[in-house]
């Protein structure tokens, strides 16, 4: 599923990688904006938490005029007299701006490095209302977000999740250059998938999906007991012979209505009491059949 | 809820009191008769459908008119999300007016996606198909006799359900037809759209709550749905659908804190949603991502503002989607609230336990109840596997460890 949302995200789309002090997500999300360079798309990258330098790396092979870097990581708050991007300046009417500054009229790839660093300065409702904004806006064809999950309560992480379209959460993997990434995925009707793929980064930030962690299933247990009879040794008899199960069919057991018995008591015989009744003009009658629900 | 039903029957009283006698033979004529409605079995009271039969039934028979159903979504907004798209589309189908507000998808989203409601079906509801034993005795040979006390048992029948229909099925692969959908009146809420002032006044409740209910207290007082309002054309019910309240999208920060800002923004809001219920022929469903509200007291809160409250626990990314016992089901549904109407005491569910399934014609709320397991290999393993390492220490095994057999 990694392969699927790196191909592309659908219109409207909106990506979080989720990734914890164990393992950054950086590099993914460098090959999230490498992919989208490679479709000839241009890509707003708000770095707040990465030198321009440090994001360009790795970089330098793809066409870098679609690539506009917003430098929030030299003055994020607006301490000097000629900000290039504040944190304040993460609202709807401003970001819509600064996707339409391009020259191509396709919209564009907002990436956010990193929505956790917004979150410390701005209110999360005001996240999120600018977030679903910018969604519905139409100015930006898809946001992805990098959110340090272990740096917020859990529930600022579940309210942006909530929001997300899909939601890839990075883990270590067994090797020093593998990562496990768990997917979930939430279609438009509702339907939601889930997946874990074991991947990795190459030097030209191209991904590659090693393999489909198992699932743990229903574990086989690895050797099979020879099938033996536990009632070959017994030291008591557990067979019946005909005569014997002749008598055992016999025995009449409590609370069984045997078939005459069952007839005996619903076929009242002579001398027993019968109900007569005439109907009457005044009957309230129901004409709907009261046993029609039952199975007869 | 009996206000709107008494004080009705008292005006209709008074028109006929120039009759000789004070005598009146009671009837259910009195009763205002509005399509789409009944009164309750129990106590009189006017009830809607959800739209889900099942629910229905766990509810007392249906949503009393002027009460709230809290909806606690699950943890990806699927199932809520169906069961209040049922609660509208049941309003479609039987002429109600709806009210639609939501602050995450256009109210016209959500009517858009509503199920197509299956209207030639027949009544009967036909008995759930018991999963057959696969080792279902055939012959009288091995037929199992001891349980002889309990032949006379009826089986156990997990599906709710009342004896008498109320309410509709619907399609959920389809979706209703536009002519029909736009047959019934609908007024939509759409946060963005309502451009919210900030007002002066300091005031507990957030300027998108405020707006909300101005708007419904509006459209009841406009479209005369007030208990009080005059007889004078037919009465018609209020459908009243509120989606995911309290996220983060009505600009409250309930679901991002343990000890929000706005922490009584919501309960403010519900008090005066159900003031504006209980006086008016309306009834409302709301549902609340109750999974990201750290604060389980403000939950507590909420949940007793509401009449009636369950909570949807779906299957979906827990490791409870691989167990066996659920493989039938999709979620569990908890009834965390019935409503006490005019009395102490209230009916309860029987079952505690229950579960809940979509199929393609029907959501169904079931008990959850385990057939016995009858086959020979599931149980009988780790029985084996138990008596050989009870063996290892037992005495009276020491002797044949090797031979594995039957030991007493």
């Amino acid at each position: 599923m990694l392969s699927e949302l790196l191909q592309g995200t659908d219109t409207g789309g909106f990506l979080i990688v989720q990734d914890n002090i164990s393992h950054s997500g950086r590099p993914l999300l460098k090959s999230f904006i490498s992919a989208a360079l490679n479709r000839d798309e241009d890509v707003h990258v708000l770095a707040f938490e990465a030198s321009e330098e440090e994001l360009k790396d790795g970089l330098q092979g793809l066409p870098c005029q679609r690539l506009h870097i917003h430098n929030a990581y030299i003055d994020p708050l607006g301490w000097t007299a000629h900000p290039a991007f504040t944190v304040q300046q993460f609202c709807f009417e401003e970001l819509t701006q600064l996707a339409k500054q391009t020259s191509q009229p396709k919209p564009a790839t907002l990436v956010i490095d990193s929505l956790s660093w917004i979150l410390r300065h701005l209110n999360p409702p005001h996240v999120c209302k600018t977030l679903q904004q910018l969604r519905k806006g139409g100015a930006v064809r898809a946001i992805i977000g990098l959110l340090h999950a272990d740096m917020h309560q859990r529930g600022t992480v579940g309210s942006i999740c909530h929001l997300a379209t899909s939601v890839i959460a990075v883990s270590p993997g067994m090797k020093a250059d593998e990562a496990v990434a768990k997917t979930t995925k939430r279609a438009k009707s509702g339907k939601v998938t889930q997946d874990e793929e074991i991947f990795r980064i190459n030097e030209d930030l191209t991904v590659v999906v090693l393999n489909k962690t198992s699932h743990p299933g229903p574990k086989q247990t690895d050797q099979e007991e020879p099938e033996m009879d536990p009632t070959a040794n017994l030291t008591f008899n557990l067979r019946l012979s005909d005569t014997e199960r002749e008598a055992k069919e016999k025995l009449a057991l409590p609370f069984v209505f045997s078939k005459e018995k069952k007839m005996a008591l619903l076929q009242s015989g002579p001398g027993s009491g019968r109900i007569l009744y005439e109907p009457d003009a005044n009957d309230d009658y129901d004409q709907e059949d009261p046993d029609d629900d039952l199975d007869v | 809820m009996a206000a709107p039903v008494n004080s009705v029957v008292n005006s209709s009283a008074k028109c006929s009191s120039f009759n000789a006698t004070s005598f009146q033979k009671k009837t259910r004529s009195r009763l205002i008769s509005i399509p789409g409605t009944r009164p309750s079995v129990q106590n009189g009271q006017l009830l809607v459908s959800t739209g889900v039969t099942s629910l229905d039934y766990l509810l007392g028979g249906g949503l009393a008119v002027g009460t709230v159903l809290l909806i606690e979504e699950d943890r990806y907004d699927s199932y809520s999300r169906m069961i209040l798209k049922y609660f509208l589309a049941e309003g479609v189908v039987c002429r109600h007016e709806l009210f639609v507000a939501s602050a995450q998808h256009t109210p016209d989203d959500i009517l858009q996606e509503l199920p197509s409601p299956i209207l030639d079906d027949v009544a009967i509801h036909k008995p759930v198909e018991q999963p057959r034993l696969s080792h279902e005795p055939q012959d009288s040979l091995d037929a199992m006799k001891i349980a002889w006390r309990y032949q006379n048992l009826p089986k156990v029948q997990t599906a709710l359900a009342s004896s008498s229909r109320f309410g509709h099925y619907y399609d959920v692969s389809k979706m209703m037809e536009a002519e029909i959908r736009e047959a019934a009146k609908c007024h939509r809420f759409y946060l963005p759209e309502h451009p919210t002032q900030s007002s002066p006044t300091h005031s507990p409740m957030l300027e998108s709550y405020s707006a909300l209910l101005k708007s419904l207290r509006d459209v009841i007082q406009r479209e005369g749905f007030e208990v009080t309002a005059p007889m004078s054309k037919s009465r018609n019910i209020l459908r009243i659908g509120l989606h995911s309240l309290g996220s983060t999208l009505w600009g409250d920060d309930l679901c991002c804190h343990d000890n929000p800002r706005h922490g009584h923004a919501l309960t403010t809001f519900l008090y005066g949603l159900r003031a504006l219920l209980r006086s008016s022929l309306s009834v409302a469903v709301v549902t609340v991502p109750s999974h990201l509200i750290q604060n389980r007291a403000l939950m507590g809160r909420i949940t007793r503002l509401c009449d009636n409250a369950i909570a949807l626990e779906s299957f979906k990314g827990s490791e409870r989607e691989a167990n066996p016992l659920y493989k039938d089901y999709h979620g569990l549904l908890h009834v965390r609230q019935v409503p006490h109407l005019n009395c102490l005491a209230s009916q309860l569910p029987d079952h505690k336990d229950l579960a809940f399934k979509l199929k393609r014609k029907q959501f169904s709320i079931e008990r959850l109840h385990l057939p016995p397991d009858l086959s020979e290999t599931v149980s009988r393993v780790s029985r084996g596997e138990l008596a050989g390492t009870a063996m290892v220490g037992s005495a009276c095994g020491s002797g044949t460890s090797g031979n594995k057999h039957l030991d007493f």
